[in-house]
């Protein structure tokens, strides 16, 4: 079923094993992030895929056949640099012509193949140019069609948009992944942007220290995450301290929150002191001062347009809201008064300690 | 008026500095149109017959050959080496590679001089006869340092990701070397090769002492015919030497342009 299959996969450096034992399968078509802070791994394992680097353990297959004992020149992948990494003594024609001039494909045919990638990139017209003529979208892009005009079997892109600036970075990758669908090639997409790779994978890998933490299409990754890593690194959350106090009939935990005891859908231990965490969009605030949740105090509150952005705190902690400003209007609220604050019970997750 | 003083002091300037880098090419290329048996300057009259005399000195046309030959040998031999070091330098990690690099560089630290008298003693010590051959091999010491350091330079901004990607495409590292490494470093290696060429072609000090009767190179020619003549032929020699370079120099910059080559950028 796996397309790209990738099993026990170790890479040591200096006796450090910086890739632990990773295990991943992708669909033929699918495009799979692999989505962590630096130093998690995850351009050393994209690197041991392309064939930069050996392996030290464990096997990768395409299609049915291993290939990570294949030198790089012989694996048919296709990468995208981060700095582009065009040659710059040749034309963007021969830069994208250069991989058919490898496989010894006829000029006539060369020349049809190179002017539909630079048409698919919208560079046509480019072809007599040096890349050090091209803007840094430009060069991207004619990174990405010398990549795609050679057919290979997987496309890796290493963190190929973090050298533009943020418009040109929506803009390409929304590029991106309407020509990855449009040639329907199974991609690997390496970030350390957790927006990016919410916004364009079919599923995301989240991997730390070496090892792959999560791997489920974006909307459970964010809202489900199984790891408390997971939970911390993809979006923003509050991380706060709750008491058990008590299991109800098995499957439920009553847990005090400052204050306030809350039904909870988790089996956990009674008279633990525990982590959770809830994301900010689902808190809740209002000036009313009775009713479920506990009262805080707004420290400071921030106007970003579609929502508020509010600092509250409550005992020593801190807390932030972020509240649509169609559910409550922020001139109502002064900083340094009380709100009522809660949140659903199916919003807030136990940290599991797993990390 | 006030503005432009200093800028009229800089042209002035500039105008002196090539006026005294130049006035001793003058020189030479008039002295040999002169017709008197030596050399004045201002030239009296205007001859070509100290060029013509120089067919009746076929020592002179032999040693042009031999330094010629010499120069073209050192500079593809000091080239190949000089960029093979400045590439293991760059990119390796190994034991010892300071002192080699110290090693290569030494030559530059030497005086020719010194130079000269150990290749003589050491040439005799291993039995090796005075050739065109024992010339390369000084000259070979002798050069390789400046190209290692201009291919060292031309490597420094080299970003080897564009190896990688070439790799990626399907290239063999040979492939790789020729197609890429090479041409994207090419001003250094030209650069490197011209200025072995003109160092070996240039040399007198070192060949000073490893020269024969009859392996001659033209600067020690020119030389030792001074140490008994003074008429023009040496002018119209020298002269023949300075159009060769200048003609050397329109050709290079024509087909790739001087500025390119010799900044380390491209």
């Amino acid at each position: 079923m796996g397309y790209l299959r990738i099993n026990n996969l170790v890479k040591t450096f200096n006796r450090t094993e910086v890739v632990k034992d990773l295990t991943l399968e992708i669909s033929k078509g699918e495009l799979i992030s692999f989505l962590g802070p630096s130093g998690c791994g995850k351009t050393t394992t994209l690197n041991m895929i392309a064939g930069f680097l050996d392996v030290d353990g464990g096997r990768i297959e395409v299609d049915g056949q291993a290939v990570h004992l294949l030198p790089a020149n012989k694996r048919e992948m296709g990468m995208v640099f981060q700095n582009y990494a065009l040659f710059p003594h040749m034309t963007v024609f021969d830069n994208i012509a250069y991989g058919l001039k490898l496989r010894k494909v006829s000029k006539v045919e060369a020349k049809k193949r190179v002017l539909e990638a630079l048409d698919m990139v919208r560079l046509a017209g480019y072809e007599k140019r040096y890349p050090k003529e091209l803007s840094g979208g430009q060069q991207q892009r004619v990174s990405l069609a010398r990549a795609l005009v050679i057919k290979p079997k997987v496309l890796l892109l290493d963190e190929p948009l973090s050298n533009l600036d943020a418009k040109l970075r929506q803009e390409m990758r929304e590029e991106i992944v309407d020509i990855q669908k449009q040639v329907g090639i199974t991609t690997i997409f390496v970030t350390h942007d957790q927006e990016e790779a919410l916004a364009i994978s079919d599923r995301i890998a989240v991997m730390y220290e070496g090892r792959i933490e999560q791997v489920d299409d974006p909307i459970t990754i964010y809202n489900q995450p199984k790891t408390d890593f997971v939970s911390q690194f993809i979006g923003e959350v509050n991380k706060i301290q709750g008491v058990v106090v008590g299991g109800e009939n098995g499957n439920e935990s009553r847990v005090n929150f400052y204050g306030d005891e809350q039904l909870l859908p988790f089996q956990l231990r009674t008279n633990e002191k525990l982590d959770f965490f809830v994301r900010p969009e689902k808190i809740v605030i209002t000036q009313k001062h009775e009713g479920e949740g506990f009262q805080s105090i707004v420290m400071k509150k921030m106007f970003l347009g579609a929502k508020t952005r509010y600092f509250l705190k409550v005992e020593d902690k801190d807390l932030i809201a972020d509240i649509p400003n169609t559910a409550l209007n922020p001139h109502s609220i002064i900083e340094g008064s009380k709100v009522q604050t809660f949140w659903q019970a199916e919003d807030i997750l136990p940290s599991r300690n797993v990390r | 008026m006030k503005k432009k003083l200093p800028s009229i002091l800089l042209s002035l300037s500039c105008l002196i500095v090539y006026l005294f880098l130049l006035a001793p090419i003058v020189v030479v290329l008039l002295s040999s149109l002169t017709t008197t048996e030596y050399i004045v300057f201002p030239p009296e009259g205007v001859t070509l017959r100290w060029y013509i005399e120089l067919i009746e000195h076929p020592e002179f046309i032999d040693s042009f050959i031999l330094s010629i030959s010499v120069a073209f040998g050192t500079a593809i031999i000091a080239t190949i080496i000089g960029t093979m070091s400045a590439l293991a330098v760059v990119r390796r990690e190994f034991k010892g590679k300071n002192a080699i690099v110290q090693l290569i560089g030494s030559p530059l630290l030497i005086p020719s001089v010194v130079f000269g008298v150990a290749l003589l003693q050491f040439y005799s010590w291993i039995g090796l006869a005075t050739s065109p051959l024992s010339l390369i091999l000084g000259h070979i010491i002798l050069t390789v340092p400046f190209v290692m350091r201009l291919v060292v330079a031309s490597l420094v901004g080299f970003d080897r990701v564009i190896e990688q990607a070439a790799m990626n495409l399907g290239a063999s590292s040979i492939r790789v070397f020729f197609e890429i490494t090479l041409p994207v470093i090419k001003s250094g290696v030209i650069a490197g090769a011209i200025f072995a060429f003109i160092t070996s072609f240039d040399d007198l000090t070192v060949a000073l002492f490893i020269v024969s009767t009859d392996v001659v190179t033209l600067p020690v020619r020119i030389y030792t015919y001074m140490q008994y003549q003074y008429d023009p032929i040496i002018a119209s020699v020298s002269s023949i030497m300075i159009i060769m370079t200048v003609v050397l120099m329109i050709i290079i910059e024509r087909v790739m342009g001087v500025g390119k080559i010799f900044s380390s950028k491209n």
